[in-house]
């Protein structure tokens, strides 16, 4: 999305995903907001049970989903070059970053619930439960849209003249991406 | 006479190696144990830098002129300060 050398009055994609985007931006917020005052409260509890976090998980999470949100950057630049073969690897290999966060994200919640932990185990664990599950399933959903514009992109649906629909799905994508780059040092490291 | 490309990288390569560089930082803060109010706000200050780079450079708001441009950023300050304001109430 970086091509666009005129500036432009509104951003990439169909306006209503970015209504969307500040929604889910906004819950987040309110989310993120919520845990820092309730630790507040609980700062022992907080930095003791943070502490059985995998912090490898996430790191490889972390860096899966800004290989993916890069990987759909170069998709759009594809695209904008009417290279559509290009473009639909460049989705793939940004649904496979997303398959392996969520493979990733589904390996640490069993090690939890193996140990034990659930969500009302306590008031650390009910926020993380809640705000990485949340996340997980807007990840769920943009991979969803991702698979649905690569294979519109596939079948010929796109080109150098019309690419709002990728540039929409990629804008989603790159939320997911915003959310949990703050997601992660809240939850995993600060302390 | 041609100009060599061979050293050309995209901005949007660049942005993306610069973000897994802080991630890396950011882990290593957190793997070492490192604790308390200056590395907490640090390690913050590094996710709404990163923030900010996806608003701009992958999101593409760099582009857009208006109130559109600072809409990434103002969600990223509002939340950055509050979640700064309770680290610096509790200390740490």
């Amino acid at each position: 999305m970086e091509l666009h050398s005129a500036a432009r009055r509104y951003p990439p994609g169909d306006l209503a995903i970015w209504i969307f985007i500040l929604a889910e931006l906004g819950v987040f917020a309110v989310f993120f907001t919520v845990y820092a005052f309730t630790r507040m409260q609980h700062v022992e509890l907080f930095n003791t049970y943070q502490q059985t976090l995998d912090q490898r998980a996430a790191l490889i999470n972390t860096l899966a989903l800004i290989t993916s949100s890069y990987f759909v950057v170069r998709a759009v630049a594809a695209i904008r070059e009417n290279d559509r073969r290009s473009c639909v690897g460049w989705l793939s290999a940004a649904l496979g970053m997303g398959g392996l966060f969520l493979v990733v994200k589904f390996l640490e919640y069993a090690h939890h619930f193996a140990a034990g932990v659930q969500l009302s185990t306590n008031a650390f664990y009910t926020f993380y439960f809640s705000l990485t599950f949340f996340h997980f399933m807007h990840v769920v959903l943009g991979m969803a849209i991702l698979a649905a514009v690569a294979l519109k992109a596939h079948r010929g649906g796109y080109s150098a003249a019309e690419y709002t629909g990728i540039e929409t799905g990629a804008s989603y994508w790159h939320m997911v991406d915003l959310v949990w780059l703050i997601l992660f040092p809240l939850v995993y490291v600060m302390r | 006479m041609l100009k060599s490309t061979a050293h050309w990288v995209r901005p949007c390569t660049r942005v993306y190696l610069l973000m897994m560089g802080l991630t890396l930082v950011t882990f290593l803060f957190g793997i070492l144990g490192a604790r308390g109010l200056g590395i907490s706000l640090l390690v913050l200050a590094f996710a709404l830098f990163k923030g900010h780079l996806v608003g701009d450079y992958f999101m593409g708001l760099r582009g857009v002129r208006g109130p559109w441009r600072w809409v990434i950023l103002l969600w990223l300050l509002i939340p950055g300060s509050l979640i700064s304001t309770a680290f610096y109430l509790s200390g740490s």
